[in-house]
């Protein structure tokens, strides 16, 4: 059975005299364990998806369901990185982890959340900077941290809404490999649902990248990567079958963009 | 050495000096002006001064703590120019700095008495304000729909000059403490319901739609999330009922009173005794400074978060 699955999901919004169609019949399956990158153009409806993933939306058709249950709402076998805004200004980095942990165990002690804290804050290099708060960290520090919040909360599927999307391209790469390494050592594997705009991210990440088309949010394409893990930037970029690869991904990409009228810009 | 000497070539140290020679000039005003006093206090703030450029090593804080000692020192040069230096103004309506100090450390006992009354009154009205309008207006901000409309109620009521609560409140409440109390409370409640509703209004959606991904708890999304978020919004609101009670509170102790500065201007207005109604401004100016300051301070403690 697979982790998540979507069944024809449309998604509407409805606006003051109209009603607009963010996501049209979506269907597709994310297997426990897998990483998957779902890569669009800005405006496709990539974040759209994942809210109904979260569970802070509900699609207008279809269903989705987790371990064969439909979604009702947030849950605690998920954890969410946004772009911007997942962590709490007012509280410490110490005190955010804390936080995220006591709201799926209430029993700890106050040194044991302590300690699960700063042990997932040191895994993602963040040893101190436990008491400083979010906004005297940069931005790559500050998806450090809700990462660690994230992975201490022990959720069964990440979901990230293009995490990486506002921190600089040298910090990108460092942060991408992080996020790979504490990916597959962790013991029992999370499941990803990982929304990018960025082919190479994509492509160095996923297991399977899904390729979306706006207006209405359709898939466009499901495509396999499997080069072979662990993966680093560095080893993909030398080999010739990667960059062939990514020509043609670009090229369905590019074909797609070009198909629409303005179309929009896409980071690669 | 040589710096340290240069550093005290400045306004302050000018304006101290001014003030001396100033001394040497006669007085004019007929009766005994106390001019000692004027001349300690001044001097005690000098040493006072001196001793802090020398220990502190913070250049930011001194020149704030310079500055102020300086327009002090420019306010009481003038004030003496103008009173017992040359008698240009009224002896009868415009007492020297001396004989105010003279009559505040006369009245001492009962100024101290007074002030603790007024803060009483105001500590109590205001944290009746802060417990009810805050979960009221945290609430109000959860229900939307409920809150649009409350918004409107709120702006309504916090238009409302609070002075107009003081008749009501004095035929309502005979006891003056209690009707006190009620005017205070009264106004600072709206100010701060509006902010507290207002901040919740303009919290970033990410950060709500962040935290229940959390599964954050009712209680806990209330006082965890959103009252820190708004917290910004809330202080404003609090810092302005603060004001209008302190406005109140004066203007109710001089209308039906008998306690507080409120009270002792009024009751010294009547005998036209302006000495003491010089002693009351000050002391109620100071008295607001004071609080002021620490109000401050508590905001910028609390909101430390914001870079
Ligand atoms: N709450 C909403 N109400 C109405 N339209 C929305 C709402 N959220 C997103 N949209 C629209 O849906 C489309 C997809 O948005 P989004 O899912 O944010 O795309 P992406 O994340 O791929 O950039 C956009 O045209 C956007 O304007
Ligand atoms: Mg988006």
């Amino acid at each position: 059975m697979s982790k998540i699955e979507l069944k024809n999901v449309t998604l509407n919004y409805a606006e003051r005299k109209s009603v607009f169609t963010a996501l049209d019949d979506v269907s597709f399956s994310v297997k426990a364990g897998e990483f998957v990158s779902i890569i669009g153009a800005s405006g496709c409806g990539k974040s759209s998806l994942l809210s109904l993933l979260e569970g802070l939306n509900f699609p207008t058709q279809g269903v989705i369901t987790i371990d064969g249950q439909e979604i009702t709402g947030t849950g605690e076998d998920r954890a969410v990185v946004f772009q911007h805004y997942s962590l709490f200004p007012w509280m410490t980095t110490r005190g955010n982890v804390i936080y995220g942990i006591k709201q799926v165990n209430k029993k700890l002690t106050n040194q044991e959340l302590t300690a699960i804290a700063d042990d997932y804050l040191e895994k993602v290099g963040l040893s101190g900077f436990e008491n400083k708060y979010p906004l005297q960290l940069s931005g790559g520090m500050q998806q450090r941290a809700a990462i660690a919040r994230a992975l201490a909360m022990s959720p069964s599927i990440l979901l990230m809404d293009e995490p990486f999307g506002a921190v600089d391209a040298k910090n990108r790469k460092i942060l991408q490999e992080l996020l790979l390494e504490l990916w597959e050592n962790s013991e029992e594997k999370k499941t990803v649902v990982f929304v990018t705009h960025d082919i190479d991210e994509a492509i160095l990440l996923s297991d399977r990248i899904i390729m979306m088309t706006s207006n209405p949010g359709r898939i466009k394409k499901e495509i396999p990567i499997d080069f072979p893990r662990p993966r680093t930037g560095s080893h993909l970029l030398e080999s010739k079958k990667y960059l062939n690869f990514r020509k043609e991904l670009l090229a369905t990409f590019f074909n797609d963009i070009s198909e629409k009228i303005g179309g929009e810009e896409v980071a690669l | 050495m040589k710096d340290k000497l240069k550093k005290q070539l400045n306004i302050t140290n000018l304006l101290f000096i001014v003030f001396l020679l100033i001394q040497l000039l006669p007085e004019q005003y007929s009766k005994e002006t106390y001019e000692i006093n004027i001349i300690i206090f001044v001097i005690g703030i000098q040493v006072i001064y001196l001793l802090l450029s020398f220990l502190n090593k913070k250049e930011e804080k001194m020149e704030t703590i310079q500055d102020i000692i300086a327009i002090s020192y420019l306010l009481i040069i003038i004030w003496q120019l103008l009173t017992s230096k040359s008698a240009i103004l009224n002896e009868l309506l415009f007492p020297a700095p001396g004989i105010v100090i003279e009559q505040f450390i006369a009245d001492l006992p009962k100024i101290l008495e007074g002030i603790q009354s007024s803060i009483f009154i105001i500590i109590q009205g205001y944290l009746l304000a802060l417990v009810t309008a805050i979960p009221l207006g945290l609430a109000a901000g959860w229900h939307i729909r409920f809150g649009n409309s409350f918004l409107y109620v709120s702006k309504f009521f916090g238009s409302i000059p609070p002075i107009v609560y003081i008749p009501y409140a004095i035929a309502l409440l005979p006891a003056f403490r209690d009707a006190s109390v009620f005017v205070i409370f009264a106004a600072s409640f709206w100010p701060i319901l509006g902010a507290t509703m207002a901040g919740v209004f303009n919290i970033e959606k990410k950060i709500l739609d962040s935290a229940k991904t959390l599964n954050v708890g009712k209680l806990s999304m209330l006082f965890h999330v959103m009252l820190p978020a708004a917290l910004p919004e809330i202080l404003m609101g609090c810092s302005q009922g603060l004001g209008i009670s302190f406005i109140l509170l004066t203007s109710a102790e001089m209308i039906g009173g008998k306690t507080g500065m409120g009270y002792y201007i009024k009751y010294y207005s009547d005998f036209g005794d302006f000495t003491r109604i010089v002693v009351g401004i000050i002391v109620l100016g100071v008295v607001v400074s004071i609080l002021t300051y620490f109000f401050n301070l508590l905001q910028s403690y609390l909101l430390r978060w914001r870079q």
